[in-house]
């Protein structure tokens, strides 16, 4: 699919549409959908913003590619003045006091966000039914879930509600719900985007990243919100990935596990797909090589004591002193208690509770610290592979979405389901879910930094199809 | 400490489906022979932040006070003064 950037920028110069009028379609698409995609939206702003635009070409000026681009916001990211709710009771009636900073990169470059997007509370989840907002529903089937934590970003795009969203990804955020939806999803290296007014989740693993429907379009958004932040020390400077150059098929070696192909939770089409892509790419004379991940039995497990760990301490900041909700009670710890019972979801205090036993005395040892030298296992695991193969493929889920109402009561069915996407957050790496390959998908890894040989591939990939 | 006292969360207990993770961590295999990956994201003394304060914005203070859960005269109310 070609850019719809670009298209859109083409109809905005050539006076085919005004801003104004693209803007109000997109928010009404937005207000009448049943998919449950919209936290807050954000019409006013959008409209004053179009507005300008509109101003701009009618006195003959040049606008930029993204001026006047119509995106989605996931409802964890922060935009001044406007709600961020985390979907979360707690959260409901917060205003943001301050610009995320990706966002505010995106709104330099004169793209209007519309609206506030339906995400699993805190990022907790994979299926976007951990929501006080009601859960996302599939854009290819509304009787599915929409994946999670960015489940209703990936849907917005797919349904063209949005021209591209912003989302995040901790475990898989972004790539399983773009697999999911049949958009692209891209979770760059860990440090490439700042996390700054993002609200943390697992602060070691978070990222940020783009959602779209053309791989011309990530790259555009993925230039624009990438670069070191004075407000995130985890940021680094990083080039443009500019992909006009064609792929040099002689220097790409392909990889892929064989423990994540023979897993018996692989559904088994999904697995033939799979193998039948891996085919497509050594019929063009590319080398496949077939390379062992050791840990993949406690990939699951090492994420979620981590992640279970850092979001305990992350959301210990939320008990109704500063900010959002408050229950008044007979003692200050009561108050404390009270408040964080009422208003965090099930799932959020599930994840919460898992990770104080994680980090209390008598626990830290054999779990968290265990699990921190297994990350650290993983990590040159990985740095290894990438001595020996240019990408990694792999699914993006072992099957197809699960039916709303069925995860949410198997939570651990639900972590184990995360298998193909924690790994490489583990490992900080890049990755970019491509709809492609199986029904869900095909991730294409690479090593850190190297964003521009993903999605080099992911062009190729596209053009053997 | 109890886990719902950890957690400030009224008779928080911990999970089956988290124990599970829990006891494939306990039982996992560490290969101590790995060499220890540098930390990347350590930052160096030459690229420290400048120590100066950065005045934020009478909006954004603003949106802040009305953020407190409970406020007088422009001051945040805390819940209640602190027993033990």
């Amino acid at each position: 699919m070609a850019s719809e950037i670009l298209r859109i920028h083409n109809m905005l110069v050539e006076g085919k549409i005004s801003c104004t009028q693209l803007v109000q379609e997109k928010l009404d698409l937005l207000a009448k959908n049943t998919h449950n995609t919209v936290n807050f939206l954000l019409s006013d702003k959008a409209i004053d913003l179009a507005k300008k635009v509109d101003e701009k070409i009618k006195n003959g000026e040049k606008i930029g590619l993204l001026e006047g681009i119509p995106f989605g916001v996931k409802d964890v990211f922060l935009v001044q003045g406007s709600p961020a709710s985390a979907s979360s009771d707690f959260l409901k009636k917060y205003t943001s006091p301050y610009t995320a900073t990706a966002i505010q990169k995106l709104l330099d470059a004169g793209a209007i966000p519309l609206v506030k997007e339906n995400c699993d509370s805190f990022g907790h989840g994979s299926t976007n039914e951990n929501t006080v907002f009601g859960p996302a529903k599939n854009a290819l089937n509304d009787a599915l879930v929409a994946g999670g934590s960015s489940g209703a970003s990936a849907v917005n795009v797919a349904k063209n509600y949005t021209v591209f969203s912003i989302g995040g990804d901790t475990g898989g955020s972004i790539r399983q719900p773009a697999g999911y939806n049949k958009v692209f999803g891209l979770k760059p290296t860990y440090g490439r985007v700042s996390r700054y007014g993002i609200m943390a989740y697992a602060s070691s693993t978070d990222c940020v990243g783009p959602i779209a429907s053309s791989l011309e379009d990530i790259e555009i958004v993925l230039n624009t919100i990438s670069g070191k932040d004075y407000h995130d020390q985890t940021t680094y400077a990083s080039t443009p990935v500019d992909t006009t150059k064609a792929l040099d098929k002689s220097q790409i070696t392909v990889g892929y596990y064989t423990e994540f192909v023979e897993n018996k939770g692989l559904d088994a089409q999904f697995k033939q797909k799979f193998l039948t892509l891996l085919d497509k790419i050594k019929a063009q004379g590319i080398q496949v090589k077939a390379l062992n991940f050791k840990n993949a039995d406690t990939l699951v497990s090492t994420y979620y004591a981590l992640a279970m760990a850092e979001t305990a301490s992350n959301l210990a900041r939320l008990d109704g002193s500063m900010y959002g909700e408050r229950v008044e009670a007979e003692s200050l710890k009561d108050s404390y208690s009270i408040t964080r019972s009422e208003n965090f979801t099930e799932e959020t205090k599930r994840r919460i509770v898992g990770g104080n036993q994680v980090l209390s005395q008598g626990h830290s040892d054999e779990i968290y610290l265990k699990a921190s030298a297994l990350r650290r296992q993983i990590m040159e695991h990985f740095a290894q592979d990438f001595e020996q193969v240019s990408v990694i493929l792999s699914p993006v889920t072992p099957t197809l979405p699960p039916a709303i109402g069925n995860s949410l009561k198997d939570p651990l069915a639900m972590y184990l389901s995360d298998i193909y996407t924690i790994g490489f957050s583990l490992g900080e790496l890049p990755t970019l879910t491509s709809p492609i390959g199986t029904e869900t998908g095909v991730q294409i890894t690479a090593a850190k930094k190297q964003e521009e040989t993903i999605l080099s591939f992911a062009k190729f990939l596209n053009e053997i199809q | 400490m109890t886990l719902d006292v950890l957690s400030s969360i009224k008779g928080a207990t911990s999970s089956k489906a988290v124990e599970e993770l829990f006891q494939t961590i306990k039982g996992a295999h560490l290969d101590t022979s790995s060499a220890e990956i540098s930390n990347n994201h350590v930052v160096t003394l030459d690229d420290l932040r400048e120590d100066k304060v950065i005045e934020s914005s009478e909006l954004e203070r603003s949106i802040i006070k009305g953020n407190f859960p409970k406020e007088k005269n422009g001051y945040l109310v805390v819940a209640k003064v602190i027993e033990n």
